[in-house]
């Protein structure tokens, strides 16, 4: 690797070992120690000299290195030296002593190693998973596709594509009014839409999908950022259920595009941003303005969108 | 007592009594006041008198026994014999030590021609020392030159009573120790150590040890007579198959970490065959913990391994003339780590600083260690906390720091990437750093471990850490990703 980079850049070559030298002597200084001369901080401990110096300002030609900047790293091998009264020999000092003062018995007690935890490390979301599989799950479900705009997370780069197509690409509109533009959600089914309404009852009819599918809504014109955080919050499928338990009404075809941002914008304010179980504007879509007032759902009556009542 | 303890209690409130104990010692180790005072064994339980075992006693029975004995003649015995049965007990200790004169009194006995006189002096000295109260085991001190003097005794027993007083006295405080030095407690160790070998011998000697060698920086010459006499002792000493048992050897290892740890020039130890005794006996005991022993053998393993782990780490320069084979040294070491993984995990963390010293810079070691597949065993580790983590990945990186063949050898190990991509993701941030840093080496001087790396899903967990909270992680999970994958796509 090395011998090939420094190859293709025969020019550079003198330049690059020079660099790779000064960069092992800046190490030695930025680190404040030389080889074979005692830690100051811990005596006792004698810090190796490397068997090989520098393999990260050696690793490519100086050229990348100083695109990237210095290499941050700073592992050495080094012997360590440990002082009696140090904390890592905590754990043996008491068993000796337990053992003296006859606290062993024969009850048969071990101490088990401690598994380490992974915690979620973006910033705003501090879960913790006791297995690597749950955090990768976790990670990949609300972390990986997300809308740089709008913040949403989605669970695939399709669903995610769309959403930036319609939500937030200025030319959509103009193009959708000539051709059909909205493609179907599911992704190997290449039909497109002239309009939102379209789409949804071709997801309803041909696929089976229902009719609150969450990641399917229309772009609200006025909706503020308040509202559009609630797909941030750690989505249950539970409450998927619940919310696809909770409808009564299956017949809604339109998901009232516009008129929800009414009932939407009245009851932003009391929403709170994040972790709020569910959300109002989930409930929406279950409701179809084509049901007659006079029909009465469960759970006190809710008539239409206007006093969308919160369902908890 | 012990006894009486388990007749009352069930397993959970032993377990809740260990848990206490366990605490309390915790918090005296940081306060550095960890010392245990001892009995000898036979005399822990109910004594020599089973029958009589006083519960509670009153000021003026211990008032007419003083005056029995203080008035001398034949009752003198029986009065002592009865005092001794009753010091155990907290008040009569007490309202013993405060009568005027007592231990003027007690020592005076103690120093009587009588043996039997003697005998029972002594071990009432015994009980007072054993004493948790300052106020009562300090008492016990104008009896030290006594005490050393009858240690080149001929009395066996009457040795191992004035050893067990002289070390209780020693846990107390560092006043008594430095007096007990000033009074040549090291040179009446040695010569007791000639005659006779006993357990508690070496115990008072780790306490002086412990305390003596804290002060050898200050001192420049008073080195010379532990070295030339006393250490060679301890290191022969340091043998599974020693006649005195596995007892003997576990005091004489605590002794030589001591010494080993308080910065003694280790060219001399080495010089007299520490390091191959060391060795010699890791190796015995990792053949007795592979044939299914391991009860109670982690105490002898502990001591060996922090010995040996400070010497090298004290003097490499000897260390590298070393005559053994690293294979059966690492056959044992790789015993320990699995066996006591479960039990002891302490046991597995000192053993993996240990292989660490013994890699650091190693080319031979570190070769040893890809020639005997050691590496599986490091990855079974890695998913664990409490340092063992960290230590794994400071060997891998001790691999991987020695160049391309030794990079080349790692990446194609199995299980490699997967692992080291687990512990990239874990909360702890020091465990995802050392990670990086291994990833580094490994891709400095290995290309195909970045092909490998990628095709093994490594690719997502280096960008789960690039926006980790902790700078450093970040730092180097953005470098890592600009220099070796900037062509992937995301």
């Amino acid at each position: 690797m090395r011998s090939d980079e420094a190859a293709g850049r025969p020019a550079e070559q003198a330049h690059w070992a020079a660099a790779g030298a000064l960069g092992c002597c800046r190490w030695w200084e930025e680190t404040g120690v030389s080889p074979s001369r005692p830690d100051p901080v811990r005596p006792g401990l004698v810090v190796l000299e490397p068997a090989v110096a520098c393999a990260e300002g050696g690793g490519d030609g100086a050229a990348r290195e100083s695109e990237l900047g210095p290499s941050p790293f700073t592992f050495r091998s080094r012997r360590i030296f440990l002082q009696k009264e140090d904390e890592f020999f905590e754990d043996g000092d008491v068993h000796r002593h337990l053992y003296l003062q006859n606290s062993i018995t024969s009850v048969g007690e071990v101490e088990r190693p401690k598994v380490s935890e992974f915690c979620c490390q973006i910033a705003g979301c501090s879960q913790l998973f006791d297995a690597l599989e749950n955090y990768e799950h976790h990670y990949n479900t609300f972390h990986r596709n997300v809308c740089s705009s709008c913040k949403r997370s989605f669970p695939s780069s399709h669903l995610l594509d769309i959403h930036i197509l319609e939500w937030h690409d200025s030319f959509f509109q103009i193009l959708a009014a000539k051709q059909n533009m909205y493609l179907c959600l599911v992704e190997s089914c290449t039909e497109k839409f002239k309009a939102f309404s379209d789409r949804k009852k071709h997801m309803i009819k041909v696929h089976g999908y229902p009719s609150d599918f969450r990641f399917d809504k229309p772009k609200k014109p006025k909706c503020n950022q308040k509202n559009q955080s609630s797909h941030d919050i750690e989505m249950e499928t539970s409450s998927c259920q619940k919310e696809a338990n909770d409808t009564s009404c299956r017949t809604s075809t339109e998901s009232m595009d516009y008129a929800p941002a009414e009932t939407m914008e009245a009851d932003s304010p009391s929403m709170s941003e994040e972790k709020s179980s569910i959300p109002k504007v989930q409930q929406r879509p279950s409701f179809s303005y084509k049901v007659p007032t006079t029909i009465c759902f469960g759970h006190g009556s809710v008539r239409g969108f206007k006093n969308a009542r919160k369902k908890k | 007592m012990i006894r009486n303890r388990n007749r009352v209690c069930g397993v959970e409130e032993i377990k809740a009594k260990r848990r206490q104990h366990e605490r309390a010692l915790r918090k005296a180790r940081k306060e550095k006041q960890l010392v245990s005072k001892r009995l000898p064994r036979g005399l822990q339980g109910d004594g020599e008198d089973v029958e009589i075992r006083e519960t509670s006693v009153t000021q003026e029975e211990i008032f007419q026994l003083y005056q029995r004995i203080q008035r001398g003649s034949d009752d003198r015995l029986a009065a002592l014999c009865s005092l001794r049965r009753v010091l155990h007990l907290k008040e009569a200790q007490q309202i013993f030590v405060r009568f005027e004169n007592s231990i003027r009194v007690l020592n005076g006995l103690f120093t009587s021609n009588l043996a039997s006189v003697q005998l029972q002096a002594a071990q009432c000295l015994l009980k007072l020392s054993h004493s948790d109260d300052p106020s009562v085991s300090l008492v016990c001190l104008p009896a030290t030159p006594y005490l050393l003097t009858y240690l080149s005794g001929q009395s066996a027993k009457f040795t191992e009573l004035c050893l067990y007083i002289l070390g209780n006295l020693a846990a107390e405080n560092e006043a008594v120790r430095s007096q007990l030095l000033v009074q040549g407690v090291i040179q009446a160790l040695s010569v007791c150590l000639q005659v006779s070998h006993l357990m508690e011998l070496w115990w008072r000697l780790r306490l002086i040890c412990c305390h003596k060698c804290c002060r050898r920086r200050k001192q420049e010459r008073r080195s010379s007579f532990l070295e030339a006499s006393l250490t060679p002792r301890l290191i022969r000493l340091l043998d599974l198959d020693s006649e005195f048992g596995m007892q003997t050897t576990v005091e004489c290892a605590w002794c030589l970490h001591y010494i080993v740890s308080s910065g003694v020039s280790s060219e001399c130890m080495i010089s007299q065959g520490l390091i191959s005794q060391a060795v010699k006996l890791l190796i015995a005991l990792g053949r007795t913990v592979d044939s299914g022993t391991t009860d109670g053998v982690e105490l002898l393993i502990y001591p060996v391994a922090r010995c040996l782990g400070n010497l090298i780490a004290s003097d490499e320069q000897l260390w590298c003339k070393r005559q053994f084979h690293d294979s059966d040294l690492l056959q044992a070491l790789s015993v320990f780590l699995r066996g006591f993984l479960q039990s002891r995990p302490f046991v597995t963390r000192e053993c993996l600083w240990l292989l660490n010293n013994l890699s650091a810079g190693d080319r031979q070691f570190c070769s040893a260690i890809l020639c005997h597949n050691l590496v599986p065993v490091f990855l079974q580790l890695i998913p664990f906390s409490g340092g063992i983590n960290t230590l794994v990945l400071m060997l891998l990186g001790n691999v991987a720091e020695l160049g391309l063949e030794y990079c080349e050898k790692l990446q194609q190990q199995t299980g490699l990437f997967p692992a080291l991509c687990s512990t990239l993701s874990t909360a702890d941030p020091e465990a995802a750093r050392m990670t990086l840093e291994v990833l580094n080496l490994i891709f400095s001087y290995c290309q195909q471990a970045c092909a490998r790396f990628a095709n093994q899903n490594g690719i997502l967990a280096l960008e789960m850490v690039q926006y980790h909270s902790n700078d450093e992680v970040r730092v180097r999970a953005n470098f890592l990703m600009d220099r070796y994958f900037a062509d992937q796509d995301v």
